[in-house]
């Protein structure tokens, strides 16, 4: 009954599956939990080619999607990437990429879809050259963005790795012609323009000074060009360019700063984190509201505005805001920037077929465009999206233009979409509740003053505490070997969970979607016939304390005395850390992920190496967001212990600390478990002479 | 005409004073002797237990035949736990060769609550198919339908348990002896009248004796270790209180008084057919408690 | 489903010392369900063994690990038959059964029990087992409501209760519910209690005269007459 150890079940978890560049977030998330942040970082750099940026301006549609959010709120992920980056060392990261093919691609704008694209083309082995309009790379990383939310120090980090990596960089470079690159012996282009276009409101006055449109005022700031704004400014529209816009004026002076959006909060598109915290500056913002005219009288803008009411849900479900008749009034602005969205500005020149709003139209799998050799991404084609979204057609347009310069036929790769369905409410009456931790922001009357960042990075602790709230998604157990299952219902009497379930036909199945992989089952099952979903998590303790007792075994230490320590939360990182230190006393530690996946044959097997005492540390069944688990693990503690008792070893020689909060001291209790080791060492060594 | 002198008496419609003698471990029957004496002319029959709490002793049987010799009318209190029908029909055949006609059935107490208790409990009968086993051989054939040789009679007694906690399973049982042929019932000890007076109000309606069993308690620890211990008896709160209360010399005397007042009470308002009284140890002390109560046979 | 307890570690090693080599034997059927001889039972007993071994430095044995699907059946068994030659004893951890299956394939090897096996039964709760039958051959289950006075009554009587039970707990076992009493109860539930009423002869015992066997193949004539 042996088991194939080279399987993986592993089931692609929400996040991941709605996650553009499907990051292995799971995985990463799990390590911060561990404090192995260092490792988490390089999951996700395998992932996502500028994580710091992402860490500051994900639209986050993984914490959207995230199954937490059932229980209680999703996991902080986009938070969590930003501590993984800062405290990772991620700004000490070095790239390099070696030139294995002679075709060159030049890339036709420096936003994030261009950089990204230039990114992976690198890595493939092309020559790639940006050709970037302004005097500076990032599109609307940089021109769009303010920088209280993304610090152009990041960017420019960034911006210097690919440049490391061997991009060439062309900045005040605007392309007016593509056939001039294709002279230039460029045998592929990526026209990734973005939407720099405002689009306009439509309506009487619009022409008057003192009315912009988001972008351009945005552009100006951000190229330092400091545009004058007026104390009273009105921002029209309910994206994040007008929350960016209202914001901004904020930082550069203004006192009263309205935003005018014509339907309810629901419905408003920006980041409600960021509507929160600009209302917080004292933005306000009046809803079902529209601007019908504005004049310019005196300097001064008066603006007709009319009340909106919301119809009936149309086909579509949206409910259209439409005037009340007979309520206009009047608003005295300063300044009235109009934020209702953009549009890609394609030169004529490059002769690329046009669609709706604009944009490039493109084959939305190969990015290629009516012209040979020519590919478009990013907000060009799509119209404005976000961030992570150009990342990841910047990451597609690389292998389609492989695809295309290697003479390959695209391989379409199939989207990765989640099978899982939604926590049951009995599930979800099990899970513990914690609330998510948000990582701290500065008080608003400070950050209104400049333009430094908002969000502040979580420290250790709040992001540990944070990442342990992840419910694994898709690496629970199943029944990997029906040929040994003895239907004995182990796992269904047991079940905190109340996962797994007897099938129309009589067969226990584990529903894959309602197990959060606390291993309780795959530790009890006296068939070893359920397992982890992911084979590493079944080995890890077998294979630590193996490398334990080695290690011991060429130290040489006595006596030799054996912790099962939680690797999750603070025991990862602090409390334990101290002990790690203490390998010279001859306390060794095997780190496990939940002490729910000691065995009682670890603890007997530790003895079997030659161990004088076993403890076991780990989280108390407060800290601990599964359930159960010291239960558990008390249970096969006290078995492993009646057996050892039954062969002469004392049942003293085994321990558990903090399991239920009561060793508060947790140094103090495992100094006392020595000195008791010690004493039983002693006495059992008399005993042996005395025999003698 | 009767089968046993006990029999007469029952049928007789006096007031039934029974008691019972517990044999000794060993087999010096001096001190048993020695009660069955003191006791044979104030009862109307004298019970030898077997196995009393299954812990072993001296037989019933063997403590039947010294009351036989001794002129006294024994009753053999004879239980399923430890001999299979074979052995049970054998042994009643050798009593009533010897003269014993009266024979009490009984389930037994389990091995458990005894000091063997890694033996094998037996339990082949149960205390109805005991009593329809006699009833079988007195017509003649053993239960296997094999022809006995020479006449059986037996006058068959049977217990109840007025006041268990959940008495109608009880009593279906009680149904089932009196309609196997049991004609007399001892109870487990009665503290409770009330309990005892609803029992037979039930009872009445059929043709058996109810001997209510009397305890002598000697003290409130020893009420508290019989509830906790033996099988069958309970003794409410407020005569364990009642024992409580005096000082501690005098447990043993408040316990006779007890005793003396349940058969009085019993006696004198005609509650049942009799008194069994269970005196655990003190023997000597049956004859006081029924002069105090005033009961001369 | 039979019910089994592992025996002490002590003696399991006491019973295994005079051999070298070992096999230790899973059953993966009714002692997998019991916790008492599964494959994972089998390694949490292979490395106390080890262990015990490591500890009184004892001349060494080879211990080795092995589960079947069923002990019982001597088909399950064929497997072993390439091991044999390496094993001077098989710790059996399936049930009396299973001891026996093994003894009867392999006479030349030593067969020794791992497990007390208790009763047949059923898990009441995780870790929790209950005896249900004794298998006395003659069923009377359907007057009794579902509940068996032969197992669960300690004196196995089959007429009513005896005097002992006190607040409907067992005399021998004051954990234990009188059987008596859950039987009087579920049969006034079904209003079936005239089962009770009636009287019940001697049990039978000639129906399990031991030992049992069970035929149910009939014999054929292949001449036809």
């Amino acid at each position: 009954m042996t088991k194939n150890p080279s399987y993986d079940h592993t089931i692609i978890p929400p996040c991941q599956a709605e996650c553009p560049l499907h990051m292995d977030i799971r995985e990463y998330v799990d390590l911060i939990a561990q404090g192995r942040v260092m490792e988490a970082l390089q999951i996700i750099r395998e992932g996502n080619p500028f994580p710091s940026i992402c860490a500051y301006v994900c639209t986050h549609p993984c914490e959207d999607a995230c199954r937490r959010g059932q229980v209680d709120n999703p996991i902080a992920i986009r938070a969590l990437k930003k501590f993984a980056v800062k405290f990772g060392g991620d700004k000490m990261i070095r790239l390099e990429a070696e030139t294995t093919h002679d075709e060159k691609v030049a890339i036709v704008g420096s936003g994030p879809a261009g950089l990204a694209a230039a990114y992976y083309l690198r890595k493939l082995g092309y020559p790639v050259s940006i050709f970037e309009a302004h005097s500076e790379l990032g599109g609307m990383l940089r021109v769009g963005i303010p920088e209280y939310r993304l610090p152009r120090e990041v960017l420019d980090i960034e911006v210097q790795r690919l440049i490391q990596m061997g991009a060439e960089i062309r900045t005040n470079s605007p392309v007016t012609s593509l056939n001039l690159l294709f002279d230039m012996k460029y045998k592929a282009i990526f026209v990734t323009v973005g939407a720099h276009q405002g689009l306009r409101l439509g309506i009487e006055g619009e022409e008057s000074a003192g009315v912009v449109d988001g972008a351009t005022f945005l552009r100006e700031v951000n190229l330092g060009l400091k545009p004058p704004v007026g104390n009273r400014v009105g921002i029209v529209g309910g994206g994040n360019v007008a929350i960016d816009a209202a914001r901004t004026s904020l930082r550069l002076g203004s006192r009263e700063v309205k935003i005018l959006y014509r339907r309810s909060r629901e419905e408003m598109p920006a980041d409600p984190n960021e509507i929160e915290q600009a209302i917080e500056e004292g933005v306000e913002i009046l809803f079902l509201m529209a601007p019908i005219k504005i004049q310019s009288v005196n300097g001064q803008l008066d603006i007709t505005c009319i009340r909106m009411e919301q119809e009936e849900p149309d086909a579509s479900g949206r409910r259209r805001p439409a005037p009340v008749p007979g309520s206009e009034f009047h608003i005295t602005l300063d300044d009235l920037i109009t934020a209702i969205g953009q549009a890609p500005q394609v030169p004529k020149d490059f002769r690329l077929r046009i669609g709706r709003g604009s944009t490039i139209r493109v084959d939305p799998l190969t990015l290629t465009t009516n012209q040979k050799g020519i590919f478009a991404g990013g907000d060009a084609v799509t119209g404005p999206a976000s961030v992570i979204q150009a990342l990841a057609t910047g990451k597609l347009a690389a292998s389609r233009i492989d695809d295309y310069l290697r003479h390959r036929y695209p391989a379409i790769s199939k989207e990765k979409r989640a099978s899982m369905g939604d926590l049951l409410p009995r599930t979800i009456e099990m899970i513990r509740k914690f609330n998510r931790y948000e990582p701290p922001i500065r008080p608003s009357q400070e950050r209104v003053k400049e333009f430094m960042p908002v969000e502040l990075v979580y420290d250790w602790e709040g992001a540990v505490n944070e990442a342990k709230r992840c419910l694994h998604c898709g690496i629970g157990a199943e029944i990997l070997s029906r040929d040994n299952c003895a239907a004995c219902l182990t796992c269904l009497r047991i079940c905190p969970y109340l996962a797994p379930f007897l099938d129309d036909r009589g067969e226990i199945q584990i529903a894959e979607d309602q197990c959060i992989a606390c291993g309780i089952c795959v530790t009890e099952c006296p068939a070893n016939a359920i397992a982890f979903r992911k084979p590493q998590e079944q080995r890890r303790v077998d294979e630590e304390l193996e490398h334990v007792i080695e290690s011991a075994a060429k130290s040489k230490s006595k006596p030799l005395i054996i912790g099962f320590c939680c690797q999750y939360g603070l025991y990862g990182t602090g409390a334990l850390a101290g002990l790690w230190r203490e390998t010279k006393a001859g306390i060794w530690i095997v780190p496990v992920l939940c002490i729910a996946k000691v065995e009682s044959r670890h603890i007997v097997n530790a003895f079997k190496a030659g161990a004088e005492g076993v403890f076991i540390a780990g989280c108390d069944q407060q800290q601990c967001p599964r359930e159960n688990t010291a239960f558990w693990t008390l249970q096969r503690m006290e078995r492993s212990k009646k057996m050892l008792a039954q062969i002469g070893i004392e049942p003293e020689r085994v321990q558990a600390f903090n399991l239920h909060a009561s060793d508060k001291n947790l140094a103090e209790a495992l100094d006392r478990f020595t000195q008791k080791i010690g004493e039983l060492c002693l006495v059992s060594a008399f005993k042996k002479e005395m025999k003698k | 005409m009767a089968k046993s002198l006990f029999e007469e008496k029952l049928n007789s419609g006096k007031f039934i004073v029974t008691t019972e003698v517990g044999p000794q471990k060993g087999t010096d029957t001096s001190e048993m002797v020695h009660q069955i004496n003191l006791l044979k002319d104030k009862v109307d029959a004298i019970n030898i237990t077997d196995h009393q709490s299954s812990v072993m002793r001296f037989p019933s049987l063997g403590g039947c035949l010294l009351v036989a010799e001794l002129c006294g009318e024994p009753i053999l209190q004879m239980t399923t736990r430890d001999r299979n029908r074979l052995a049970l029909q054998a042994d009643l055949l050798f009593a009533y060769s010897r003269g014993i006609k009266n024979v009490l059935c009984l389930t037994g107490d389990s091995i458990e609550v005894g000091d063997h208790k890694e033996a094998k409990s037996v339990f082949d009968l149960d205390s109805v198919q005991l009593i329809r086993m006699i009833r079988t051989m007195e017509s003649g054939k053993d239960i296997a339908g094999g022809c006995l040789k020479g006449n059986v009679e037996f006058c068959i007694g049977a217990t109840a348990h007025p006041s268990a906690d959940f008495i109608e399973p009880q009593l279906i049982k009680f149904d089932k002896k009196v309609e196997s042929g049991a004609q007399f019932i001892q109870t487990q000890g009665i503290f409770d009248l009330d309990a005892l007076s609803r029992f037979m109000q039930y009872a009445h309606q059929f043709n058996v004796k109810i001997l209510a069993g009397i305890i002598l308690l000697a003290s409130d620890r020893m009420a508290t270790y019989m509830n906790n211990n033996v099988p069958g008896i309970t003794v409410p709160p407020n005569i364990i209180e009642e024992l409580a209360c005096v000082e501690k010399d005098k447990g043993l005397k408040k316990g006779i008084e007890i005793a003396v007042r349940l058969i009085k009470t019993i006696k004198e308002e005609n509650l049942c057919h009799g008194v069994h009284i269970m005196a655990v140890g003190r023997e000597k002390l049956v004859p006081e408690i029924l002069e105090e109560a005033g009961i001369m046979t | 489903m039979i019910v089994a307890e592992q025996k002490s570690m002590e003696e399991i090693y006491r019973i295994c010392s005079p051999y070298e080599k070992i096999l230790i034997l899973g059953c993966g059927t009714c002692v997998t369900v019991c916790d008492a001889g599964g494959e994972k039972e089998v390694s949490i007993i292979h490395s106390v063994l080890d262990a015990a071994q490591a500890r009184t430095g004892d001349k060494p044995h080879i211990f080795s690990e092995y589960t079947v699907k069923r002990q019982c059946d001597i088909e399950f068994l064929e497997a072993l038959k390439d091991k044999a030659g390496e094993i001077d004893a098989i710790l059996s951890l399936g049930c009396g059964i299973g001891v026996q299956s093994l003894a009867e394939v392999f006479p030349d090897i030593p067969i020794l029990p791992g497990v007390n096996t208790a009763f047949m039964g059923a898990s009441r709760e995780w870790g929790v087992w209950d005896e249900r039958c004794v298998a006395c051959g003659d069923c009377r289950l359907v007057d009794t409501g579902g509940i068996c006075p032969i197992t669960r009554c300690a004196k196995g009587i089959l007429n009513g209760p005896c005097a002992g039970a006190k607040g409907g707990k067992c005399e021998a076992n004051k954990e234990m519910d009188c059987a008596w009493v859950l039987i009087y109860q579920h049969l006034v539930h079904l209003g079936h209690l005239e089962r009770m009423r009636q009287y019940y002869p001697p049990r039978n015992f000639h129906t399990i005269l031991r030992p049992r066997r069970l035929i149910i193949k009939t014999e054929i004539n292949p001449g036809g007459k």
